[in-house]
Parts: C-alpha cells; sequence; structure tokens
C-alpha cells in the first residue's frame, strides 16, 4: 500500500490548454482506476498571465472503505514530476522552492515567452538563459530540457499535447502510454494533431533521458581562438559595400586600421574587446538608416521570401504587402542635398504648414505603383554621400574615431565604453532624435571633459553607467540623474 | 457568452441517481442545487464561481424541464435582492458571486433578508478570492456572516462533502430561518473529483407549477422598525439555537480522532486537505487522513456549537485553532466558549500559525512544529523542523544562481485586444497635455496599471472610478481621467458615477470601453451586448457599434459632451482625449472607446473561417510584421503595446547585439501596430500582410501581372 500520492505540478501560460493537460490526466487515472484530484488557479480569463496545474494521485487503487486525503496545494520540495511549457516560469516555481534535488523530476521547455517587463528594454532585457539552465540542473533530481513549443508547433498542436508525453515517458504515471492516448482519444477534437505531438515528445524525451543516462555531462568544447575581430571586420565590410558600394568599404577598413593601429598589438582581452566594438559599431553606424535605405531594403526579393516563411505561407497563397510609413520632414530633408536640405529644416523649424511632409501613409511595395515609388526612394542612396545626413554622420563618426583614438592609445576600459556610444544612435523620427540627443549629452558631459583632461581610466565606468542609464527609460530621467 | 459551449457540463447536470460525477467543484455546486430542488438561481460573475451562472444559464432546456428560474443579475446586490423570494415563499434559491467584493456589494440586500430571516432555503455560494490567484482585496466573508447573522459552511474541499454540504445548507436554512453562505477557496472551486450523485428533484413551486397566490401581507417579515427590534431578539434567542441543534443532530462537523490527545486542532473545513498533507510531512498522519493528532473539522465556521467546543476541548492540554485569514474570528469566539466553560484547555492559534496571508502547508508544517514542542515535547518533529531548513536551504540556492528578481509576468492584454490601443492614445496624449490622473477602475482595462502603460492612480471598486474622481478633480488643475468597462458602467457605474457627476456639474472626463461584455469573468452578456444577428454578420468584425444603449442612456440622462471613437484608430483617440482635456465645456465628457472584445471576435471568426478553408473558399487573414533589417532594436513600439504577439527575438544580424521586434504568427491583424506607427512617428519597419488563401483566379491573375511588373520581387 502506497502511502504517500504522487504529486505532479504543471506550469503554463494561460491559454496554452493546461486545464486540457490536467483533464487528461484526471481521465487516464481514472481509467486506471487511482485515486486521483487535480486544481488549478487559473487566474483571470485574460491570457498570457502565470498559471499552474496540481495533480495528485495514489499508485493504486484505495483499500476498501478508505479514500485518500489529497492535497489542493502543492507543497515545496514535495513534486514529483514537474513540467514547465515555459523557461522562466520553470524558474520561478524553483525559485519559489518546488523542485527538490532529491525527488524532482524537472521537464521544461527551454523556450521563451519573453515577459513584457524583457522586452520593453530600450537595449536587450531578456533574462540570461544560462542562469535559468543552471537553476534547472543544480535544483532538479533529473532534468529533461525540451523545446515543447517547437514540438507542438511541428505537430500542429498546441503545448499540452508535447506536455502529455513528456510526462509520460518521464515515467509520472503509474499507467500506460496506451491510456494516456485513450484519453487524448476520448477527449474529442484536435485528438489527430494532439497524438502526433504526444508521440514527439514522447520519443524525443526518451532520447533525452538515454542521452543523459549513458553519457557523462557534456563538457563544454573550448572556445575557439578568437577571431571574433576578423569575423566583424569581415561583415562589417560587406555591409558597406552592400550599402553604397566598394569605396565605402574601403572607407570603413581605413576607419578599422586607424582604430587597430591606435590599439596596437596588445593581448589585453579588455583592449581587443574595445576594438571589437568598436568596429562593430562603425559599421552600423556607417550604414545608417535613412530613406533610401529603409526603401531599399523593403524591396528587396528576399525580404518578401521571409515574410511568406514567417507567416508560414504555403506556395498556393498570394501575399499582399502593405507598409506604414510616415517620414518626417527631417527624414526628407536628410536625404537631400545640404543647401535643399537646410531649406527645408528652416521651414519646418518656423513651424509653417510642412503638407505633406509628416503624414503617415501606406504603400503596397506588392502593388506596382507602390514598388516602384520604393525602388525610386531606394534611386536617393546613390547620391547619398552629397546628402545633409551624409555630412553631419560623417562629421560625428570623425570624431567618434579621433575619441576611439586616443582612448585605446589611453585606456582599454573607457575605449570599452566609448566604443558602445553609438548603440544609442536608434530608431527613427523621435526615437531617433532622442538617442541623439542622448548621445550629445554623454558626449559634452562625460567623453570631452575625459578626454581634454585624459583622466580616462576613472571616468571609464561613469561613462558606461551613463550609457545604461540613457537606455534605461525613454523619459530621460536615469540620464539626467546620472548626468547631475 | 454565445461563442462558449458547455455541452459537457451540461451532460454531468443531468445525472441521476447512482452515476457518478467527475468534474469542477463549481460545477459539482451547481448539481447540487438541482439536487436540492431549487426554484430560483440567480448571481453575479467573478472567478472562481463563474462557471456555476454561465453553466445554468446555457443549461436551457434542463432548467425548463426542471422549472428551476435562472437569472444573470447585474450586480450582487440583484442578485441577494432575489432571495427575498425565499422570505414569503417555501421555495428555495441560491445565488453565487466572488467574495469579498461582491459580498460587499450584496450587503444592504443581505441586511434586510436576514433581518426578517427566511423560510425557503436560501444559500449563497461565494468564492472566497483569498490566497494566491486572487485578484480582489484580502477580507474575509466571515465578517458578514457574523453581522448579518447568516450561518457560514466552509466544507471539507472534497466533492462528497461539498456536495453532502450544499444539501444541508438549504435544510439549515429552513429549519433555522436563516440564509446561508458557504464559502469555496479558489482551489477548491476549481478542484477535479468525483461524487455519486442523486437525481435532480423539480421544486414543488416553480416556473412550471405556479402559484396561484402571492403571499399574505406580513407586517412581520419587512425589515421595517418597529419589527427590526423583534428580528434581533429572534435572530439569537430562536435562530442560531435552532440552527446549532441542526449543525449538532446532523453532524455538520467532523470529528477524527488521533491517538495524542493531549492537544487537538480545530480547523475550518477548507484547510482540512492541507493540514493532513503537514501532519504527514511531520510523520503524524498517512495519505488516507488516519491522524496521530486528534482534528475537528469545522464544515460550519458560524455559528460554532459551544457544546462541541468544549467536549473536543475538554481534558487536553492545549487545542490549536487554524483559522486562515483575519481578524480570527473563530479563535475569538472560541476564547469566550472556554472562558465561560471555565475550560483551563491552552489556546492556540495566530500566535503559532501566520496571521495574515494563506495557510499552506509549510505554514502549517511550521507552526505544527512550534505547537507539537511545547505541548507534546515527546513527538519527534525533527521531520517537520528540518522540512523548513530544507527549504530555506533551497530557495538560498536557487537565489544565488538566479542573482536577481526574475521579471514579472502579471496577466495582460489578450492578442488583439480593443483596449489596449486606448491607453496606447492616452500615453501618446501625454506627451501633448502632461501627465493626467487617472481613476482606473475593474475589469479587463485594469490590466493597463501593468507594463508597459503603468496606468492607474487609483481603484475603489467595480464601477467606481468616476465617483473615484470625484473628490480629485475639485484640487487638480488638470481635468482626471476615469476608465471604466460597460461591465462595471452597468454594474454600479451608471448611478454611482454618470448620475453623481451630472447632478454636481463635475467637470470630470470618462472614458468606457465599449467592448460589449464583461469580458474579465469569461465574456457574460450586459444589457449593451450586440444582439445575435448583428454578430454573425459582423463575422470576425467589431459589431460593437450596432449597440446604442450606452449612448442613449447617456444623452437621455443629460450628457451634453459625448464622444464615439474606434478604438484601434489611435490617432483620433489621441485627438479626442487631448480635446477632452482642453475643451472649455464645463461638465461631463464622455468618451465611448469602440472595439468588441477580442475573444470573442476571434471565437466567431475561427469556426468560420475553418469552414471555408475547409471547402476550399477564397479567406484573407492579416497579420502585421517588423523587417528586422531596418528594426533597430529601441522596442518603442512594445512600451506602446505589451501584445503577446510583438515580442523580442535575436537580431539574425551578426552586427547587431540588441534584439529585434518580432511579430509571432498569433497575431490576428487588429491593426493596433500599423495604427501606433503612425501615430507615435514610430518607424518605418511595420508592415501588413495580406494572406489569400484559396485565391480565385483573378487573385491569381493580378499577382502575375505584380510580379511581372515588379522585376519578379512581389
Amino acid at each position: 500500500m502506497s502511502l504517500r500520492p504522487r504529486t505532479l505540478l504543471i506550469a503554463a501560460l494561460g491559454g496554452e490548454g493546461g486545464g486540457v493537460l490536467a483533464e487528461w490526466i484526471v481521465s487516464a487515472a481514472l481509467q486506471a482506476k487511482l485515486p486521483v484530484q487535480a486544481t488549478s488557479v487559473p487566474g483571470v480569463a485574460q491570457r498570457t498571465g502565470a498559471t499552474s496545474y496540481y495533480i495528485e494521485m495514489m499508485d493504486e487503487p484505495a483499500p476498501e472503505g478508505l479514500t485518500p486525503v489529497l492535497a489542493l496545494v502543492p507543497v515545496p520540495g514535495r513534486i514529483d514530476y514537474m513540467i514547465s511549457s515555459e523557461h522562466l516560469e520553470t524558474a520561478r516555481l524553483l525559485e519559489r522552492g518546488f523542485a527538490s534535488p532529491e525527488r524532482t523530476v524537472l521537464i521544461s521547455s527551454t523556450s521563451r515567452v519573453y515577459t513584457t517587463a524583457e522586452k520593453m528594454q530600450m537595449g536587450d532585457g531578456r533574462f540570461d538563459p544560462e542562469r535559468l539552465d543552471r537553476l534547472c540542473h543544480d535544483l532538479s533530481h533529473a532534468y529533461i530540457a525540451l523545446d515543447l513549443e517547437r514540438l507542438a508547433l511541428d505537430n500542429g498542436t498546441v503545448v499540452s499535447a508535447p506536455m502529455f508525453g513528456a510526462l509520460a515517458a518521464a515515467g509520472a504515471f503509474p499507467f500506460s502510454r496506451e491510456v494516456c492516448e485513450a484519453a487524448i482519444r476520448a477527449g474529442g477534437r484536435g485528438a489527430e494533431a494532439s497524438l502526433k505531438g504526444f508521440a514527439a515528445a514522447f520519443t524525443a524525451t526518451r532520447v533525452a533521458l538515454d542521452q543523459s543516462a549513458d553519457a557523462p555531462a557534456p563538457t563544454q568544447e573550448p572556445a575557439p581562438p578568437s577571431d571574433a575581430l576578423k569575423k566583424v571586420v569581415a561583415l562589417g565590410q560587406g555591409r558597406c559595400a552592400e550599402y553604397q558600394d566598394e569605396a565605402y568599404a574601403e572607407l570603413f577598413l581605413d576607419r578599422v586600421r586607424l582604430l587597430r593601429d591606435a590599439a596596437g598589438s596588445t593581448e589585453d582581452p579588455r583592449q581587443e574587446h574595445a576594438l571589437e566594438e568598436g568596429v562593430r559599431r562603425l559599421a552600423l553606424w556607417m550604414a545608417y538608416e535613412d530613406i533610401p535605405r529603409v526603401a531599399d531594403l523593403k524591396t528587396r526579393k528576399e525580404r518578401f521570401t521571409r515574410i511568406r516563411r514567417d507567416a508560414e505561407m504555403r506556395d498556393d497563397q498570394i501575399l499582399h504587402v502593405v507598409e506604414y510609413l510616415k517620414p518626417g520632414i527631417e527624414e526628407i530633408a536628410a536625404m537631400l542635398p545640404p543647401k535643399l536640405g537646410n531649406v527645408l529644416m528652416r521651414r519646418a523649424a518656423s513651424g509653417k504648414e510642412t503638407w505633406p511632409f509628416g503624414r503617415g501613409v501606406n504603400i503596397s511595395t506588392t502593388g506596382v505603383t507602390g514598388y516602384w515609388t520604393m525602388r525610386a526612394l531606394a534611386g536617393f542612396g546613390r547620391i547619398r554621400r552629397s546628402s545633409l545626413r551624409f555630412a553631419e554622420e560623417t562629421a560625428a563618426i570623425e570624431r567618434w574615431l579621433a575619441a576611439m583614438r586616443q582612448a585605446l592609445q589611453g585606456s582599454p576600459a573607457f575605449a570599452g565604453a566609448l566604443a558602445e556610444l553609438p548603440r544609442l544612435l536608434k530608431g527613427y523620427g523621435d526615437t531617433h532624435l532622442r538617442g541623439r540627443a542622448n548621445y550629445a549629452a554623454i558626449w559634452d558631459g562625460i567623453v570631452m571633459p575625459a578626454l581634454s583632461s585624459g583622466q580616462l581610466e576613472v571616468v571609464a565606468p561613469k561613462l558606461r553607467q551613463a550609457i545604461a542609464a540613457a537606455l534605461a527609460d525613454p523619459e530621460g530621467k536615469t540620464l539626467r540623474r546620472a548626468l547631475a | 457568452m454565445a461563442e462558449v459551449s458547455f455541452s459537457k457540463e451540461i451532460k454531468l447536470l443531468k445525472l441521476g441517481q447512482g452515476e457518478t460525477f467527475h468534474g469542477e467543484g463549481i460545477l459539482a455546486v451547481t448539481k447540487a442545487l438541482l439536487q436540492s430542488g431549487v426554484t430560483y438561481v440567480g448571481g453575479y460573475q467573478g472567478a472562481p464561481v463563474s462557471h456555476l451562472l454561465d453553466v445554468m444559464v446555457e443549461a436551457k432546456d434542463l432548467m425548463g424541464e426542471l422549472g428551476v428560474h435562472v437569472q444573470a443579475c447585474t450586480n450582487e446586490a440583484s442578485a441577494a435582492a432575489m432571495l427575498g423570494a425565499s422570505i414569503m415563499y417555501p421555495v428555495r434559491g441560491a445565488v453565487t458571486w466572488k467574495s469579498i467584493v461582491g459580498t460587499n456589494v450584496a450587503a444592504d440586500a443581505l441586511s434586510n433578508l436576514s433581518s426578517p430571516g427566511v423560510m425557503g432555503g436560501a444559500l449563497i455560494v461565494v468564492g472566497e478570492d483569498y490566497g494566491e490567484g486572487a485578484s480582489v482585496i484580502q477580507e474575509r466573508t466571515h465578517a458578514f456572516a457574523m453581522k448579518s447573522t447568516m450561518w457560514l459552511m466552509d466544507p471539507r474541499p472534497n466533492l462528497p462533502t461539498i456536495v453532502r454540504m450544499v444539501e444541508k445548507s438549504f435544510e439549515l436554512s429552513e429549519a433555522s430561518n436563516a440564509p446561508v453562505i458557504m464559502e469555496l477557496r479558489i482551489r477548491a472551486c476549481h478542484v477535479r473529483g468525483s461524487f455519486t450523485a442523486s437525481d435532480n428533484i423539480a421544486p414543488k413551486i416553480s416556473a412550471r407549477e405556479l402559484q396561484k397566490m402571492p403571499a399574505e401581507f406580513l407586517y412581520d417579515r419587512l425589515a421595517h422598525p418597529p419589527v427590526t427590534y423583534k428580528h434581533e431578539k429572534l435572530k439569537f434567542e430562536v435562530r442560531m439555537p435552532a440552527a446549532r441543534q441542526f449543525i449538532r443532530d446532523h453532524k455538520l462537523n467532523e470529528i477524527f480522532d488521533g491517538t495524542h490527545n493531549d492537544v487537538g486542532l480545530i480547523v475550518q473545513g477548507g484547510l482540512y486537505n492541507g493540514l493532513i498533507r503537514a501532519l504527514q510531512e511531520i510523520g503524524l498522519a498517512d495519505a488516507y487522513g488516519r491522524t496521530d493528532i486528534p482534528i475537528l473539522a469545522l464544515n460550519v465556521v458560524y455559528p460554532l456549537v459551544p457544546e462541541e467546543i468544549t467536549a473536543f476541548a475538554a481534558g487536553r492540554k492545549a487545542i490549536a485553532v487554524i483559522e486562515e485569514g483575519q481578524p480570527e474570528y473563530i479563535e475569538h469566539e472560541i476564547g469566550a466558549i472556554l472562558r465561560r466553560a471555565d475550560l483551563n484547555t491552552v489556546l492556540h492559534g495566530k500566535d503559532m500559525f501566520l496571521q495574515a496571508g494563506e495557510y499552506t502547508t509549510e505554514v502549517l508544517v511550521n507552526g505544527l512544529v512550534k505547537l507539537l514542542a511545547q505541548h507534546l515535547p515527546s513527538i519527534d518533529t525533527s521531520h517537520g523542523a528540518g522540512f523548513a531548513r530544507e527549504l530555506s536551504v533551497l530557495r538560498g540556492k536557487a537565489q544565488a544562481i538566479l542573482a536577481g528578481p526574475l521579471p514579472a509576468r502579471p496577466p495582460g492584454f489578450c492578442i488583439g485586444c480593443p483596449e489596449r490601443p486606448v491607453f496606447a492614445a492616452l500615453k501618446l496624449a501625454e506627451r501633448e497635455v502632461g501627465k493626467v490622473h487617472v481613476s482606473a477602475d475593474i475589469g479587463c482595462h485594469a490590466l493597463a496599471t501593468f507594463e508597459p502603460f503603468s496606468f492607474g492612480n487609483s481603484i475603489l471598486g467595480y464601477g467606481m472610478s468616476l465617483a473615484s474622481s470625484a473628490g480629485v478633480q475639485g484640487f487638480s488643475q488638470k481635468r482626471p481621467i476615469a476608465i471604466m468597462g460597460d461591465g462595471g458602467f452597468w454594474h454600479n457605474g451608471l448611478l454611482s458615477g454618470v448620475t453623481s457627476s451630472l447632478l454636481n456639474h463635475g467637470d470630470q472626463i470618462l472614458v468606457i470601453m465599449k467592448n460589449g461584455y464583461t469580458s474579465a469573468t469569461g465574456t457574460q452578456d450586459v444589457i449593451s451586448t450586440p444582439q445575435a444577428e448583428a454578430r454573425e454578420k459582423a463575422a470576425g468584425a467589431s459589431t460593437v457599434d450596432s449597440d446604442l444603449t450606452i449612448e442613449n442612456t447617456l444623452k437621455g440622462m443629460g450628457v451634453k459632451w459625448l464622444r464615439t471613437v474606434n478604438n484601434y484608430r489611435v490617432g483620433d483617440m489621441r485627438k479626442t482625449i487631448v480635446e477632452a482635456m482642453r475643451t472649455p465645456f464645463d461638465g461631463l465628457k464622455v468618451i465611448i472607446a469602440e472595439g468588441e472584445c477580442q475573444l470573442e471576435r476571434q471565437r466567431r471568426l475561427r469556426p468560420i473561417r475553418a469552414k471555408l478553408l475547409g471547402e476550399g473558399k477564397r479567406v484573407v487573414r492579416e497579420r502585421f510584421g517588423v523587417d528586422e533589417d531596418t528594426c533597430t532594436g529601441d522596442h518603442s513600439c512594445i512600451r506602446l503595446s505589451g501584445c503577446p504577439t510583438l515580442t523580442v527575438k535575436p537580431s539574425s544580424d551578426p552586427l547587431k547585439t540588441d534584439p529585434v521586434a518580432h511579430v509571432t504568427n498569433g497575431c490576428v491583424g487588429c491593426g493596433l501596430c500599423g495604427a501606433n506607427a503612425h501615430a507615435a512617428t514610430l518607424c518605418p519597419s511595420f508592415f501588413r500582410a495580406e494572406i489569400v488563401s484559396n485565391p480565385n483566379w483573378i487573385d491569381r491573375a493580378k499577382a502575375g501581372l505584380r510580379r511581372a511588373l515588379t522585376a519578379g520581387a512581389a
């Protein structure tokens, strides 16, 4: 007689079918004549919130006259099997202490559904996946990592089906695979796809278990000798050639040479990093996004192929693409020669009517007119060198390059931070203006004084903090505090 | 609601004598109501009890057969008032809502109900929304039961007990002429279990068996002076003794004997399973509930039966009351009972367990270890004590690895939700008029209090936003904005907010989210829900504009400044908000934000689309996308949206380090991304893709021509 119920905890996001999974498990257990109880905190009707389902069952039918008393709330450290459809949600349960290294078989999807808090950051707000993985390893008895989302997508089903298959394969149930599959079939709608998803995850879990049993833990391959810089240079060269022409790529290489010379032949990894980062930012900066560039990228053949692929389109389906464009007067001015551009800018500054600029327009790039309109705009790229924006960017790049050279000679730490500064020059329209203003504020407030005083090493942390502050909030509150 | 099917649930409600019911707790309660022969059922939706009413409303045939009248009330006060039918007629009735909030709203009617008392059984099933997963203020229904002298059931959370207690509640109510409340915690409502069903009972007086004569005039049954003085006496001299007698005679409370008789545990029925699990953890109980420490499980937590308490406490060194939430009403009452009986048994409770917060197994284990160490030192509690240590080590390890808090994942607006664009517009409007005071409300729109919007300076209850901004407008330079859903508007907002503002010539702004349903509780209908024909015609489009009940009501009441805006036109919405902020018009300004609940639209659209696709017919699907090679990874778009399908992914450009924005294939093409791109001058990366399945020959010819004329690109 088993005196302890088997405990299962399921973590999912709202709308992923966690309720269906719980129902399958309950009906399979009932089929096997085992006492079972499931409960949940499904939260509100809306999607995307974290939810959990908790199931207890006995391994054998209850003796005559006895009924098991099953708990409704999962007990930390006392979960036998835990499965989660999302990596961060797994971590959330582990953080609360639900899994135990002595007992818990943990199956976690490695897929991520980023939280709003992570997505909305101006830079990269994603939680470090390595920490999630380490947590899963260290706080479970056995850890089976699967991409459950992929398994669901590939089999045309929702994630609950592969979750069921993975649990079955991991030995979470005191009944057979056939009983599980019968429960899915009894569930009716979508059973075929569910069964496929179940089977795929079942196999994947068995493979994962065999691997972890046979082989010692895979050791990290030693990283190959760093040719990262070479790679970035090659990428940058290609980018500039494709953006403008070969001569522009040559200009890029000349600028890289200047940085390299300034850096010298050092083995200091900080210096290497600063140089690599500097080259990366230089390439991105030189290939800045203006109207001709955007128009060019939007009318490339591979772009339409990508859209078809992302939308999982079949060949017999037809695609129309409509662009949402709202070029501001500054952006129009930017692609014109300085004289003409400045006239426009003055007009804008004087507050006069600037119609038709600054209006939202929808252009169909799959339509004949729209396509050729965009191609015509892309054609302005050929006179880019004589545009207002090009002159401005070139001047700014040159200033930054000179500063980088001084920094690379003086302080690798400062150079590393300064290399990152152009990261602030992002976006279009208001976003771009904000980035420029932040860049200028840091340049004037920190970079210039540091360069003239030569106190680079001391100021380096402050520069790094200011860049982080500029990316902390769009209102610039954090940056103002950092510069105060 | 129309788009959700409850056929499986309805089948369970039809089970007869001896058949086994497998299903959710709240559905078991529903079945138990029918087995008890209720004449009428009412209520107001809210997790975790929405299901009770939703299923009954859909089970028209079965209700018709039995003659049960079902009413989806417009608020809890209206539901509570329904129970007035049981004051003068021998009919059983039940109502349901989410507590504590629903009970607050119902309080007036409940007082007036329980003063005269009832003839037919009256049961109030409340979802005790407490602890993990709760969405309301953490207070206890217990206080209401005590103040109005209604009996309170808190059954052990297994289906046979819950069902038995529902049936007994009606008998108890009739035996003592008092209404009965049954509180069910969130997990108890959602627990999946089994019980053996009985036949449903068709009520003697019902929609089929009509009462011929109205009740006679009896002033004694009115909650009106001077008889209210008599009622108060009746409550304590007649009804409570009768209730206690019934509770004792029918053994509604249960004793589980143990072996260590020096200590006894008195537990709210709802916590019993958790207590057994905690005892197991210390090694004092087994999986079948056989315990070493004696337990008195209170399936009825109010009133207590003093004789039961003293009998249980007598001869023990100590008893502990395991009572969740605060204040500890039961413990206080037991203290008084023990003193009056001059029993010297030591009383424990909140001193051993947690004062505020959910009684999880962990809390119970820790409390029990303390209790036993003091009163039963011979028992080995090392296992229980080790449990706390083990967990603290585990959590410490997790903390060390994570090196910081995990990002929170609160619920958010659904994909394509029509309320999201309104807050995008409000965010943009603030760029023009500066920060505004936002009075938030209850409903889906309260999700705007989370990132990326973080709107809302106060929440004062369902439909209370406009009323709660009345004070603020009195001393604010800028007009406050109150947000309200159509659900909240009809629940309470119309009277508490609009009429009060009009009466006082308030200079306020009210935004009504006209999405057509009370969506947050599961898209139940409101009086302004679009008609079935309009919905059918609209398919996947919004059809809330087909109903003008809200507009006509407001106009009829004298609202002069009224604008209706399509939510997805972010620029228009922004302009209208700015206009409302700046207009010289002195008086209530109402913006109707129109956009039908996307959940309902998609539920309608999916089968239609599947059918067309299955028949090989032409179907156009729209979705938005982001060009990753023009996206610079600033994520401004996400800060104005928060849509689950607008996310980030690593850039496939090896030069870019920041993740780029990305629209997943779950996009329903609501249009917000495009509207935001225009209204906020975001970036040129957004595009709308129209995907034509099963194209006709015109589509194909056009596509061929386009390809030829665009150098094969398109």
